[in-house]
């Protein structure tokens, strides 16, 4: 029984090749609210399943396949250049981070919350590639570069959701990723520090198809000031959620 | 493979046709302004900027936007702007027939963007359906593969780069991987002492030293780049490149062209290659010479390595031949690449295509391109239609394009797309146009009064547009006369600083310099190294090992922490104790009188005496009191082989035969005291210093190509000038353009050594030149960053005139400071407070030494007029900084000669300098060299941008543009010569480069003519005659009079 759950939530809190399933959903709806719904509801299906399941039946095996399937998806990160799909690599390759964490027996609401830290930078990255696709007709990099320059609002909107992608320092990812680590063996160590540099090269990599570089493409509308306002207000509810919650609960 | 001889010149002349449009680069220890065009100044200069355009991917005119900003800020003239559209409609008789003055004037002042839409698919049909509000008419099949198939093999024409084509097609970079490979050899190779550890075999040329250590060179090897099997080859890197180009399957006759464009693809850093081949007086190129056709043939290796390493690992087309196949066989699928890793796909279609392509499956292919083609169409006349409607509503005309039919569309476009090329010189000539008004009003005409005594100090200044505030500060604070004449004052100088060992050429680099001049100390200072000097050379050597800046830092590194908040927080009081602690320069003389040839023979003498005593310390650690001058002289001889036998030293001091010999030897092949090397000496003794008829003849040139030949007052004070600026790889960028980018101050105290002479003066007043006893050529040097003037050599001063120094120095000062407050709020964010003249001195006089300080200084940002006349012509005028003056009066030029030296001379220089600043302005990425900020000293010879990338060219943004916008206006050169008509027409007529530079529109040229008081403008190639503004004339010379002393 623990098994079939585990091989459940194996969909929900994907691994490769599992989480071809998601992916393609992710794919599957362009509407924004859907996507983020998605993305938020997909994964905690995936913990209470997990918490539901039993672990212990091989954790070896579990913690190999969840490195695997981040570090593998960190990689795809790298060739992906459309935004949405970049996003759901991220969340691909941050989600089998999850695995590891359970099997260090966190609490359950510790499981979710770190789970929510990790959702973090992908929905953020969703908002960026919907604020993209509606004024340069697609959210893909390498088309149209050199934002910052024109749109210096949404150029700044993208540098700091890459930066949360990245796992920087305040942005849950970090703290998530430090938690994770703290408990980890030499080699799951590893894993996961490499799946954190590749997504580092990826972050950049994306800021350089968009706001560096030279300017291309036509002349598009900045985001407003109030979008940049709302923006930012969710970008510091999220820092200030993980500090107090995430933060607290690792 | 062996080349014959002629087949490889062939290839060198290929290589150096293929260079000609490279503008050379100059180490920037001597930053020498240019004209990044300078290689296709024979074309017109809208026909140039468009090549350039092709040729280094630059834009030859500022952004729309730009120019746009300018008009609303006032910057640019509107009645100018309305001059030059109404100017150009005259060739666009369709958009004439449809009011298309008010079309162009809402194209240019209300839309951003190009009114004309790239279209590569879309036909007229589809646009005028588009505008029709339709959707253009879309037939699935038929899309044309045979048509595609066409339009791919004329993207990839066999002079565009191999590797260009697999980027294009497969989005490998494999354009950039062999920038980086070729980058890393240019930084080894040509490193000038910055690397602790440098390439060895350098001696043996580039290709050699190269092709050598990448025979071994594992990295390249596991990235499966095998060259060595590419340079076993051939035998040179002429046959390399021959072999490489016939490997890969190009057509020779596509040679050149490709040539071209490899050269190109990195023009900084073959600019330098082909200056640094010819520079046979370059110490770094005698010693490791490299030239374009080694880096050319390194560059194909390096490619021709790629592209196999690419083919054998992803499959794909190793050379021309297989391309071609693949372009026949997957015209549809190379079509869909194509379009997305160039950057060229709808960006709605973009993630299928990428998801298509990467399967590869013809059936899903071909389905998506007959999809893909009609999207294509469609977009593209929906863009179309919406600018044109867009551009129809700004002009208030919205139904205008609706009305037009087919064939007229048609014509619309076509003259939209002309006129949208043409539009980068419709602005450029507005810009001038509105300068051009706008220093005619300032210019004052008529004729100067007499003074009515002489001036308390003459102060020559060189043209640069810098001077000019300082002049007029002067001018009005008190009774001084400046004027104006390129900074190394007409004489040309090689120069050997003290404690140097090379030559720097001080003069204009269209010029050589056949004299030398040798800095001497006067030995009032001790030359010996205090303990503060050995410390600060011992920690530069710890800091440029390999190993020690290891345990460096741990050690000493607070040392360099005290450097480091002194130099950040109190800049101006940290140098002041550096200065302090610091040896000063030793005081100097410059060997500047020809010596005779006793006087050469007994300087060598003396110079091998000198090496003697130092060698027998050495040797034997006698002192100089134990030996005497018969026996120093004895040895000189035998080590010159004019002395046999036993010499009184060994007597003296019981040396063996052996012993002797032996020491005699190590005196001739160590301490070089032998025929050979004293003969050499001696040649070059022979070159220093100037001939009594060469000192009086520059001397007498350079006083009457300015017009002072008479009233000279007891100060004739000539300033050199130069920058002073911490952490500033561009300081010479911000030094004397005329003196090769150096300070003015050594050609400065050069020409006041001859000019205080008095066999000189005797000479040139037998030439009419009176110049009274008690007038005393001074040197000085301007630093143009603090204004500061520092007068030098006043140990040589007349006493008469030291009591006149105090009320001199007065005079500067107040000058500088009105200077600085002039000057110094344009470096100042916007809304700063007003500064007083003392606070602006100061914060100018900070930049000296702030090293955190990206711009001490605009430079000679905003250049834009060069004045050659009388002074008279701008005494009274606010020139704003931006125009050369050089002074020049016509009357004592009746042959035109010194107006064509001035011409060849410093207008050729001033144009270089324009050109530079216009570029950089108007395209900083590619014709500038970006942001300071990003910058790190390649080489010790040129900047980099990050830790890789060409040799930045150019000017920096700091330097040309303020908060992201030009503040350098780009326009041409305007020149302005107070002449007779004819005279100045002969003038420019008889230098065939200045008459080219005016004919090809490089140059503005006006003349005034001061006995008509007309002025002619060469324009769209004749003279004509323009409208003088009534303001500047007869501002009569009243005030001339009332400001002149009682």
């Amino acid at each position: 029984m623990s098994i079939l759950v585990l091989l459940l939530a194996v969909f929900f809190l994907p691994l490769f090749p599992a989480s071809v399933v998601f992916n393609r959903l992710a794919a599957a709806s362009d509407h924004l609210a859907a996507r983020v719904a998605l993305f938020v509801i997909w994964p905690q299906i995936g913990v209470v399943l997990i918490l539901w399941g039993d672990l212990a039946v091989g954790p070896g095996v579990i913690a190999a396949w969840a490195v695997l399937s981040a570090i593998l998806y960190a990689f795809r990160m790298l060739t992906v250049r459309e935004v949405g799909r970049w996003s759901a690599m991220l969340a691909s390759s941050a989600w089998p981070l999850a695995w590891l964490y359970a099997l260090q027996a966190p609490t359950a609401p510790s499981l979710v919350a770190f789970t929510l830290a990790l959702t973090a930078a992908p929905v953020l990255i969703l908002v960026v590639r919907a604020a993209l696709a509606s004024r340069l007709e697609a959210a893909y990099t390498g088309l149209h570069g050199g934002l910052a320059r024109d749109l210096p609002r949404l150029s700044g909107l993208i540098v700091v959701t890459t930066l949360a992608a990245m796992a920087l320092p305040l942005f849950p990812g970090f703290f998530a990723l430090l938690a994770v680590l703290s408990g980890a063996t030499l080699w799951v160590a590893i894993g996961i520090l490499l799946t954190w540099l590749l997504w580092s090269w990826a972050g950049a990599r994306l800021l350089e198809g968009t706001v560096f570089g030279p300017r291309s493409g036509p002349v598009a509308p900045d985001l407003s000031a109030f979008a940049a306002w709302w923006a930012a207000l969710l970008i510091g509810l999220i820092v200030a959620a993980g500090l107090v919650w995430t933060g607290g609960a690792l | 493979m062996t080349l014959s001889l002629g087949r490889r010149l062939k290839i060198r002349s290929m290589v150096h046709m293929a260079a000609e449009p490279i503008p050379n680069f100059w180490p920037m220890r001597t930053f020498i302004h240019h004209n990044p065009l300078h290689g296709l100044e024979e074309l017109p200069f809208p026909q140039a900027v468009a090549r350039g355009e092709a040729l280094f991917h630059g834009r030859g005119f500022l952004r729309r936007a730009d120019y746009q900003r300018w008009l609303a800020d006032g910057r640019i003239d509107r009645d100018s702007l309305e001059a030059s559209i109404h100017s150009a409609l005259g060739e666009y008789p369709t958009l004439q027939s449809i009011a298309g003055g008010a079309l162009v004037h809402a194209l240019l002042t209300r839309r951003r963007d190009p009114v004309i839409c790239q279209r590569k698919v879309a036909r007229l049909d589809d646009v005028a359906a588009a505008l029709a509000g339709k959707t253009p008419h879309a037939a699935p099949d038929a899309v044309n593969v045979e048509a595609l198939a066409d339009h791919l093999r004329g993207e990839f024409p066999p002079e565009r780069p191999f590797y260009e084509a697999l980027d294009a097609l497969y989005g490998t970079r494999a354009g950039e991987t062999l920038d980086e490979l070729l980058i890393k050899t240019c930084l080894d190779f040509f490193d000038e002492g910055q690397s602790a550890w440098q390439m060895p075999g350098r001696e043996k040329g580039l290709f050699a030293a190269w092709s050598r250590l990448a025979r071994r060179n594992l990295r390249l090897f596991l990235r499966g780049l095998h060259v060595q099997k590419i340079v076993a080859q051939a035998d040179s890197p002429e046959g390399v490149i021959a072999f490489i180009l016939d490997e890969l399957g190009i057509p020779e006759e596509a040679w050149p062209d490709l040539i071209v464009r490899e050269l190109t693809h990195m023009r900084g850093w073959a600019g330098f290659i082909r200056w640094r081949s010819t520079a046979s007086h370059y110490h770094w190129a005698r010693a490791y010479p490299a030239d374009l056709v080694d880096f050319l043939a390194i560059r194909l290796v390096l490619a021709l390595a790629l592209v196999r390493e690419h083919a054998l690992r992803w499959r794909m087309p190793a050379n021309r031949t297989e391309l071609e196949a693949l372009l026949t066989e997957c015209p549809a699928e190379c079509y869909l690449r194509h379009e997305l890793f160039t950057g060229a796909v709808l960006p709605a279609q973009a993630e299928h295509v990428e998801d298509v392509v990467a399967r590869g499956r013809p059936d899903e292919v071909a389905t998506l391109l007959s999809r893909y083609i009609p999207a294509r169409r469609n977009a593209e006349s929906q863009r179309q239609a919406r600018a044109l409607d867009d551009l129809a509503e700004h002009a208030g005309m919205p139904e205008v394009f609706h009305q037009l039919d087919r064939e007229h569309l048609g014509r619309v476009l076509k003259e939209l797309a002309a006129f949208e090329q043409r539009e980068g010189m419709v602005w450029l000539e507005a810009m001038e146009a509105g300068y051009r008004r706008s220093l005619l009003a300032r210019l004052r005409r008529g004729s100067p009064a007499p003074r009515a005594k002489r001036p308390f100090a003459q102060l020559l200044f060189c043209i640069d547009v810098r001077s000019e505030r300082i002049r007029r500060q002067l001018e009005t604070i008190g009774d001084y006369q400046t004027y104006g004449i390129a900074g190394f004052f007409g004489v040309p100088v090689s120069f050997i600083a003290l404690g140097k060992g090379s030559e720097d050429h001080l003069c204009p680099v269209v010029v050589t310099p056949k004299n030398l001049v040798l800095e001497v100390s006067t030995g009032a200072e001790k030359l010996d190294t205090d303990l503060y000097s050995s410390a600060e050379h011992l920690l530069h050597d710890l800091k440029h090992s390999v190993l020690s800046p290891y345990f460096t830092v741990e050690a000493i590194g607070l040392l360099f922490g005290f450097d480091l908040v002194g130099k950040t927080i109190a800049p101006r009081a940290y140098n002041r104790w550096r200065h302090k602690i610091e040896n000063d320069k030793p005081s100097t003389r410059l060997l500047v009188d020809k010596l005779t040839r006793e006087q050469a023979d007994s300087v060598v003498r003396a110079l091998q005496r000198v090496i003697i005593v130092e060698a027998i310390h050495k040797e034997f650690g006698i002192e100089r009191e134990a030996i005497t001058d018969s026996i120093i002289r004895e040895l000189r001889e035998a080590a010159m082989e004019n002395h046999a036998g036993q010499t009184q030293f060994a007597r003296d001091f019981a040396l063996s035969e052996t012993a002797e010999s032996r020491f005699i030897r190590t005196l001739q092949a160590d301490y070089r005291i032998n025929r050979s090397y004293a003969q050499m000496q001696l040649e070059r003794l022979g070159r220093i210093g100037f001939s009594l008829e060469e000192q009086t003849y520059f001397v007498a040139q350079a006083l009457r190509s300015i017009g002072l030949t008479e009233g000279f007052s007891r100060f004739v004070i000539l300033t050199g000038h130069g920058s002073h600026s911490h952490n500033n790889p561009y300081e010479s960028a911000l030094d004397c353009g005329a003196c090769g980018g150096s300070h003015g101050l050594v050609s400065a105290r050069v020409l006041a050594h001859m000019a205080n002479k008095p066999a000189v003066r005797r000479r040139i007043r037998q030439q009419g030149i009176h110049i009274p006893d008690d007038a005393w050529f001074l040197p000085a040097f301007h630093n143009t960053t603090s204004d500061q003037i520092q007068l030098h050599d006043l140990d040589l001063l007349p006493a008469s005139h030291l009591v006149y120094l105090e009320r001199l120095r007065n005079g500067l000062q107040a000058a500088k400071r009105r200077s600085a407050a002039e000057r110094v709020p344009t470096l100042l964010p916007e809304g700063s407070p007003a500064l007083d003249p003392i606070g602006a001195a100061r914060i100018a006089e900070r930049n000296t030494v702030d090293w955190a300080q990206v711009r001490p200084e605009w430079g000679l940002a905003r250049n834009a007029g060069f004045i050659i006349g009388r002074r008279h012509l701008t005494e009274a005028s606010d020139l704003e900084g931006r125009a050369f003056l050089h002074s020049y009066d016509y009357r004592l030029d009746p042959r035109g000669r010194l107006l064509e030296s001035i011409l060849t001379g410093p207008l050729v220089v001033a144009q270089w300098i324009n050109m530079e600043h216009y570029f950089s302005a108007v395209d900083n990425e590619r014709y500038g060299s970006g942001s300071k900020v990003y910058h790190n000293v390649a080489c010790r010879l040129g900047v980099i941008t990050g830790n890789l990338s060409d040799l930045r060219t150019g000017l920096p943004s700091q330097t040309v543009l303020q908060d992201g916008w030009p503040y350098h206006d780009p326009v041409r050169l305007l020149t302005l010569i107070e002449a007779p008509f004819e005279h100045a027409r002969a003038a420019i007529e008889g230098v065939a480069k200045v008459r080219s530079l005016v004919v090809n529109g490089w140059i503005l040229v006006m003349i005034l003519d001061p006995a008509t008081d007309r002025v002619y403008r060469f324009v769209e190639g004749e003279w004509r005659e323009e409208a003088l503004p009534d303001a500047g004339h007869d501002a009569t010379d009243e005030s001339a009079a009332e400001g002149a002393p009682s």
